[in-house]
């Protein structure tokens, strides 16, 4: 019988020593490699999940690309800064990493000892990862906070807008908050447009931004402001204020409101009465408005430069009777009506143009709109949508209507120009552009007799006072008393005072406008009419500007004779 | 053959490790370094914008004016006047001269070609050496 494997069941095998212990070590070397990949993997899920994190960049809710954001300089139209941006460290704490709170507090008390200790306790507690302590410091103390050596208290260099001119062209400039937003004037105005983009995509930081040119002159920027400061002590005035215009481009070579507010300290701008007169402040013209009346007749030609008027007796509205002022009651020619202000013969002017189509004549000249301007400081004017008859009287000389004093300039330059309408800017404009934005108001002719009448009225009426300063710069204009109204009667020593100029007459170049608000007299001998105070101001400042401006003084009478009108010499 | 082998890996490793721990150390240096000019470069920034607001505070008409009312006195000066202001047209034209002294010239040029300079004359005159 063949014995075969089969009947004795399976075979038992065993390993031999040296096998068993091979298959210990293949066994170990599985274990290793399976922990080392889990180390390796636990390694590199970290490093993804590191690489995953995005950094923590705010700061108090805002990204630090706008904390440190720049803004572009201002300057004027010689390239002088007007603002500029300088780096100024702010102090920050991280509490997390702060120890000693106690300490850190009393410490820090030595340096800065105008903060709160509570304040200042409660602000260091807690766990936040970041919180400002206080914002733009000097470096003198930060060098003084770094030797505290505070663990969990550092700086951070912060951009901080600087105004060079102080307060000087604050309302043009206005002002931006501790976040580099502007807040008024052009600061904010330039937000308005590309720099808060900028700011948003972190593209304004640290690298010098293309400069931002104003159509402003700090010369004589500050020959204004001066001479309103000037004024305001003078005349014990409550407010002073001035604007002045390249007629041609419409650029604002300068404008001023006192009271101001300095624009390094944005909070000064809150003050009572710091508004911008000129742009977001409407007054009664007064009688600066009768040449409005004027080039708006002549214009339509329903009245001539040679026509007479009767001004020999008040006008009669029912109850009311309106007269003249300086009253000549005679029969005047019409130079004669500007020269003596007479409100009699403006209306005699305005009746012969017709009420509707003077009325038609203020909307052509913008008097009931905004002016198109940069600044976002600004109110609408008040002028009636239709006018009664007594109404459109006394709006021929200025009264029962509202209007800034930018309108008023802006009409000025128009009505010297040859007649274009130019919306005014503090942006740099050349004649090129300007030109094909003009809007043609009242014909050359029209121009030239307006010329005229506000050059003799500087020579022999009501701006002679301010001829005698400006003597031999061509200066003409028209002066403006307006009444206030006090308890709903008009107040004979409660007045608002305008002078509305233009210079050189021969070949003007700039418009000027000057407030002087409740002025009282200098002395005895002086009055408080506009004459002697608006007046004397506008005289002072083209006194002082004009050699800056290029226009050189000139004698002789043929200019003066050149401009009087064909028809009356 | 194999043990060689390893010996050579096992310096090359310990080489390399020495390396990769030098780099490490060089980089960290580099970045404080590059840290460090950031931060000099910063603050140079920073100072660089105060001296330039400093100047312009500096440039300022209404810095300066008062500086020139201080000084007013002393310098005697004051604004200027209208009738201060000429122009060029204003000036007289040259008066009509007579022809040049061409004689005078003539002689003036011997003079000085023969090496006479009249000038020396009035310099020794004038105690001028």
């Amino acid at each position: 019988m063949a014995v075969t494997t089969e009947e004795f069941g399976s075979t038992i095998a065993l390993d031999g020593a040296r096998k068993a212990r091979g298959n210990l070590t293949q066994n170990r070397i599985r274990w290793m490699v399976l922990a080392l990949v889990l180390g390796f993997g636990l390694v590199g899920g970290r490093l993804i999940q590191l690489g995953m994190v995005v950094p923590d960049s705010t700061i108090e809710g805002q990204a630090r690309d706008v904390i440190t954001a720049t803004r572009p300089p201002i300057l004027d139209r010689n390239g002088l800064e007007m603002a500029v941006d300088i780096r100024v460290p702010s102090l920050y704490a991280e509490p997390r990493r702060i120890i000693d709170v106690e300490e850190a507090v009393r410490a820090l008390r030595t340096v800065l000892p105008d903060l709160d200790e509570d304040w200042l306790r409660t602000r260091l507690t807690g766990d936040k990862g970041f919180v400002w302590v206080q914002r733009e410091l000097s470096p003198a103390i930060q060098e003084r906070v770094m030797r505290l050596g505070i663990p969990g208290i550092d700086f951070i260099t912060e951009s901080k807008r600087f105004y060079p001119g102080m307060s000087e062209a604050s309302h043009i400039l206005g002002s931006t908050n501790i976040d580099n937003q502007g807040i008024a004037g052009i600061e904010r105005h330039m937000d308005t447009e590309d720099v808060a983009l900028l700011q948003e995509l972190g593209l304004a930081r640290g690298n010098a931004l293309a400069p931002v040119e104003l159509s402003v002159d700090m010369r004589v920027q500050h020959v204004m402001h001066e001479q309103l400061v000037d004024a305001m002590t003078r005349y014990k005035a409550i407010a002073a204020a001035g604007v002045m215009m390249d007629v041609h481009t419409g650029e604002i070579v300068a404008l001023a409101s006192i009271p101001d507010f300095n624009p390094n300290e944005p909070a000064t701008a809150l003050v009572k009465d710091s508004f911008n007169r000129i742009t977001a402040g409407i007054f009664e013209p007064g009688s600066i408005f009768k040449t409005v009346t004027m080039a708006g007749s002549l214009d339509s030609g329903a009245v001539q430069i040679t026509d007479r008027f009767d001004a020999r007796y008040g006008i009669r509205f029912g109850r009311f009777t309106i007269d003249d002022f300086h009253g000549k009651h005679t029969i005047l020619s019409l130079p004669e009506v500007y020269k003596y202000s007479s409100n009699i013969g403006t209306i005699r002017v305005m009746q012969a143009m017709g009420k509707d189509n003077y009325r038609a004549f203020l909307t052509t000249m913008g008097f009931d709109a905004r002016v198109q301007f940069e600044l976002p400081e600004m109110r609408l004017p008040t002028v009636p949508k239709e006018l009664s008859e007594v109404g459109a009287a006394t709006a021929s000389f200025g009264h029962g209507l509202s209007v800034s004093p930018l309108h008023m300039v802006t009409a000025y330059a128009a009505f010297v120009n040859g007649g274009n309408y130019i919306a005014p800017t503090l942006y740099r404009r050349d004649q090129a552009e300007a030109s094909l934005l003009y809007r043609r108001v009242i014909k050359p002719e029209t121009s030239a007799e307006i010329r005229y009448l506000m050059r003799l009225n500087a020579l022999e009426g009501s701006g002679s006072q301010m001829n005698k300063a400006a003597l031999g710069y061509r200066v003409g204009g028209k002066t403006g008393t307006a009444e206030k109204v006090v308890d709903g009667r008009y107040s004979s020593n409660k007045v608002t005072n305008f002078f509305g100029s233009a210079f050189p007459l021969d070949n003007p170049r700039y418009a000027m406008v000057i407030m002087v608000d409740e002025p009282r007299a200098e002395n005895p001998q002086s009055g408080t009419t506009a004459g002697w105070n608006a007046g004397a101001v506008t005289g002072r400042i083209v006194q002082r500007v004009a050699p800056m401006l290029g226009i050189a003084p000139d004698f002789s009478e043929v200019l003066d004779d050149n401009l009087v009108p064909p028809q009356l010499r | 053959m194999i043990r060689n082998l390893n010996i050579l890996l096992i310096f090359t490793s310990v080489f390399m490790l020495a390396g990769v721990y030098a780099l490490k150390f060089s980089i960290e240096n580099t970045a404080s370094e590059r840290t460090a000019l950031i931060a000099q470069i910063d603050s140079q920034e920073g100072e660089l914008s105060i001296l330039k607001a400093d100047e312009a505070v500096l440039n300022q008409p209404g810095h300066i004016e008062p500086i020139i009312r201080r000084h007013e006195l002393v310098l005697a000066i004051a604004p200027v006047k209208q009738e201060q202001f000429g122009a060029f047209e204003d000036l007289p034209m040259r008066p009509v001269q007579a022809k040049p002294n061409s004689a005078a010239m003539n002689a003036l040029f011997t003079a000085l070609e023969s090496g006479v300079d009249p000038i020396d004359a009035i310099l020794e005159l004038e105690g001028i050496e």
